[in-house]
C-alpha cells in the first residue's frame, strides 16, 4: 500500500486516534501518579507530600479491609464460576431440545448493567425483605437467616455471589467456544481404550482446555478487581467501610472525602496489585505448565 | 437425563432474580413488606404507573441512545482508519509501526477506575462538565485499545490483492476505505459495535462522575437514583428496574446470536 503512503496521509489516519488516546488514556494515568504524591482538597495547588500517601496505606485499616474484601470477592468468585461454569458449558455442549433458548437465558444477566444487577439483587439478599430470607423462614429455616448484606462479614461472599451470577453463562460461553475446538476421535479413540466418561473429562477435556481455564481465570481476575456498581447498590460500602472494596474505597476517598491526593494513590496501589496479581498467576501457570508436561514426557 | 434435569436447575436459578421482581412488580409495598413470598392477589399495576409518572424516561432513553451512538460510531471511524494505516501503509521503520501498535493495545490492561479523577480535572479544565461531549470522549477512549487489536488483528489476515487492484484502477483513499477496505471488515465491524453498544449503555462510573445535571442523566445514572428516589417505595424501585431491564431483555432477544458471538470472540481475542 505504499501509494497513500505519504506522511500527509498517514498523519491524517492516524491523529484522531493517538490524540484521543493520548488525552484521555496516557494523560489521565501521568495526572494519577502525580496527585498520588501529593496532598490535594480540591483548593489551591496540589502541595508535593512524597511516598506519604503510600506509606499511609499500609497503616490505614480502612485500606487493608478492602484489600482483604476484594481478595474475597476474587477467590470466592474464582471457586463458584470456574467449576459452575465449566460444569454448565459441558452440559451446553450436548444435543439438546431447546438448547439455545438455555443458552440465551444464561447468558442474559452479562448483558445487564452492574448497576442495575447490584439493584436486583438488594431484592434477595436483603435481610428484611429478600427472597433468600422470607424463603428461609418461611420453610421453617428460620435459623439460617443471615445479614448476607449490611452485616460486618458476608458482604463480600454475597457481592462474590452476585459476580457469579451475571458472569456464569459469559465464561460458560468461552469453555464452550474451547470444548467445540476439541477433536471428536479424541474421544472415539479414548472410548476404543474403554476411558469411562469422566477419565475422557480428566484425561482429554480438561488438559486439552488448558488455554481456556488460563483465559477464563485472567478474566475473572480482571472482572473482580473491577467490581463497584454491585458494593455501591448492596451496602454502598457501609456498615463503616466494614464491605468497601478497593474500588469503592478509592471512589469515596477520593469524590466523598475530597482527599484526592490519597485516592489517587489508592487507585495507583489498585492498579499495581492488579498487574502483579494477574502477573504471579501467569507465572505460576507457565511454570506449572512445564512442570506437568517434564513429568508426562 | 440427569445432564438435562441438571441442566434446566441452572437455568432456573439464573432466571429466580427476574421472576422475583416480576413478580414483587405486581405487589403494593404492604403485601412486599408484610408476606414477599406469595402470589399477587391480581395484576396490580399501580406500580408502573408510578415510576412512569416519576421518570422522564424519554429523556433518559434519548441521552443514553444519543451519547451510545455518537460514540460508537466516532469510535469506529477513527478506530478504522488508525488500524488501516498501521496494518496496511508503509513506515519508514517499521519498528515505529509495531511500537505504536502495542502502545494502542496496552490500554487493554488498564482498569477505568483510575482514570476518572483525571478525566474529571480534565472535563474541568476544558469546560464541558455536564455536557454530552465529557462522556463521549471518555468512552471513545476507552474503547480504542479493544477496536484496534479487533481491527488489526482482522486486517493482518486479510490479503492485500483486491485493495491493490483497486488502487491500480484508479480508486482513491476515502473511496479504497469506503468501498474496498469497508466491506471486508465488516464482521469484525459487528463483532466490534455490539461491544461498544452495550459498554456504552451501561457504563457508570464517568456517568456519574461527570454528570451531574438531571438533563443529561443517562439510564444507569437514573437507575442508581431509584434507593434515593423512591425512598422505601420497594415496589417503585422494581417496576421503574424492569421498565430498563424488559426492553433490553428483548433487544438482547432478537440480536443474541450475534451478541453472544460478538462478545465471546471478543473476549477470547481480547
Amino acid at each position: 500500500m505504499r501509494w497513500f503512503s505519504s506522511n500527509k496521509n498517514k498523519l491524517l489516519m492516524l491523529l484522531p486516534t493517538v490524540l484521543l488516546y493520548l488525552a484521555y488514556i496516557l494523560m489521565p494515568i501521568v495526572i494519577a501518579i502525580y496527585y498520588s504524591f501529593t496532598k490535594f482538597t480540591g483548593i489551591g495547588t496540589p502541595q508535593y507530600v512524597g511516598m506519604s500517601n503510600y506509606q499511609r496505606l499500609f497503616s490505614d485499616p480502612i485500606f487493608i479491609i478492602a484489600l482483604k474484601n476484594t481478595f474475597i470477592v476474587l477467590f470466592v468468585t474464582l471457586l463458584i464460576l470456574i467449576p459452575g461454569a465449566f460444569l454448565l458449558s459441558l452440559l451446553l455442549n450436548k444435543k439438546m431440545k431447546g438448547l439455545g433458548t438455555i443458552r440465551a437465558i444464561n447468558y442474559s444477566p452479562s448483558i445487564i448493567a452492574p448497576i442495575m444487577v447490584g439493584l436486583i439483587w438488594v431484592f434477595i439478599l436483603d435481610p428484611q425483605i429478600g427472597l433468600i430470607n422470607t424463603f428461609l423462614t418461611k420453610i421453617g429455616l428460620g435459623e439460617l437467616t443471615f445479614q448476607w448484606i449490611g452485616g460486618e462479614t458476608l458482604t463480600p461472599f454475597s457481592v462474590a455471589i452476585v459476580q457469579s451470577w451475571q458472569s456464569l453463562g459469559y465464561i460458560a460461553t468461552i469453555f464452550l467456544a474451547g470444548l467445540t475446538l476439541i477433536p471428536k476421535d479424541l474421544y472415539e479413540a479414548a472410548d476404543i481404550d474403554g476411558a469411562s466418561k469422566f477419565q475422557q473429562l480428566i484425561h482429554v477435556t480438561i488438559p486439552l482446555l488448558n488455554e481456556t481455564f488460563k483465559l477464563n481465570i485472567i478474566l475473572v481476575i480482571t472482572l473482580c478487581f473491577k467490581i463497584f456498581e454491585t458494593v455501591l447498590q448492596l451496602t454502598n460500602g457501609g456498615p463503616n467501610h466494614l464491605s468497601d472494596v478497593l474500588v469503592t474505597y478509592m471512589y469515596s476517598t477520593t469524590f466523598t472525602a475530597g482527599e484526592y491526593g490519597y485516592g489517587m494513590a489508592i487507585a495507583v496501589a489498585s492498579l499495581v496489585a492488579t498487574i502483579l496479581f494477574a502477573g504471579a498467576f501467569l507465572g505460576l501457570f507457565t511454570l506449572g505448565k512445564r512442570v506437568s508436561n517434564k513429568e508426562g514426557v | 437425563m440427569l445432564s438435562r434435569v441438571l441442566t434446566i436447575a441452572i437455568t432456573l436459578l439464573v432466571m429466580i432474580p427476574f421472576l422475583w421482581m416480576i413478580l414483587l412488580s405486581f405487589k403494593d409495598n404492604q403485601a412486599i413488606l408484610s408476606n414477599p413470598l406469595s402470589l399477587p392477589e391480581s395484576f396490580n399495576l399501580d406500580n408502573y404507573k408510578r415510576a412512569f409518572e416519576t421518570l422522564d424516561m424519554a429523556l433518559l432513553y434519548k441521552n443514553t441512545f444519543f451519547i451510545a451512538a455518537v460514540s460508537v460510531l466516532l469510535g469506529l471511524v477513527i478506530t478504522f482508519m488508525s488500524s488501516f494505516a498501521i496494518s496496511r501503509m508503509i513506515f519508514k521503520r517499521e519498528k515505529f509501526k509495531n511500537s505504536l501498535y502495542l502502545f494502542l493495545i496496552a490500554g487493554l490492561a488498564i482498569p477505568p477506575f483510575i482514570l476518572l479523577f483525571p478525566i474529571y480535572r480534565i472535563t474541568i479544565s476544558l469546560g464541558i462538565e455536564n455536557t454530552y461531549l465529557s462522556l463521549i470522549l471518555p468512552y471513545i477512549a476507552t474503547t480504542i485499545s479493544f477496536n484496534t487489536l479487533l481491527f488489526i488483528g482482522f486486517l493482518k489476515d486479510f490479503p492485500t490483492e483486491i485493495e491493490e487492484a483497486a488502487v491500480i484502477d484508479g480508486c482513491n483513499l476515502f473511496t479504497l476505505c469506503t468501498k474496498v477496505v469497508f466491506p471486508v471488515v465488516k464482521p469484525v465491524i459487528m463483532t466490534i459495535f455490539i461491544f461498544n453498544i452495550l459498554y456504552v449503555w451501561n457504563e457508570f462510573p464517568f456517568a456519574v462522575t461527570l454528570i451531574s445535571d438531571p438533563s443529561h442523566m443517562t439510564i444507569p445514572l437514573a437507575i442508581s437514583e431509584f434507593k434515593g428516589r423512591y425512598n422505601i417505595d420497594y415496589g417503585g424501585i422494581v417496576s421503574a428496574s424492569l421498565l430498563f431491564i424488559i426492553p433490553q431483555l428483548i433487544f438482547y432477544t432478537i440480536f443474541q446470536k450475534h451478541i453472544i458471538e460478538g462478545m465471546t470472540a471478543g473476549a477470547v481475542k481480547g
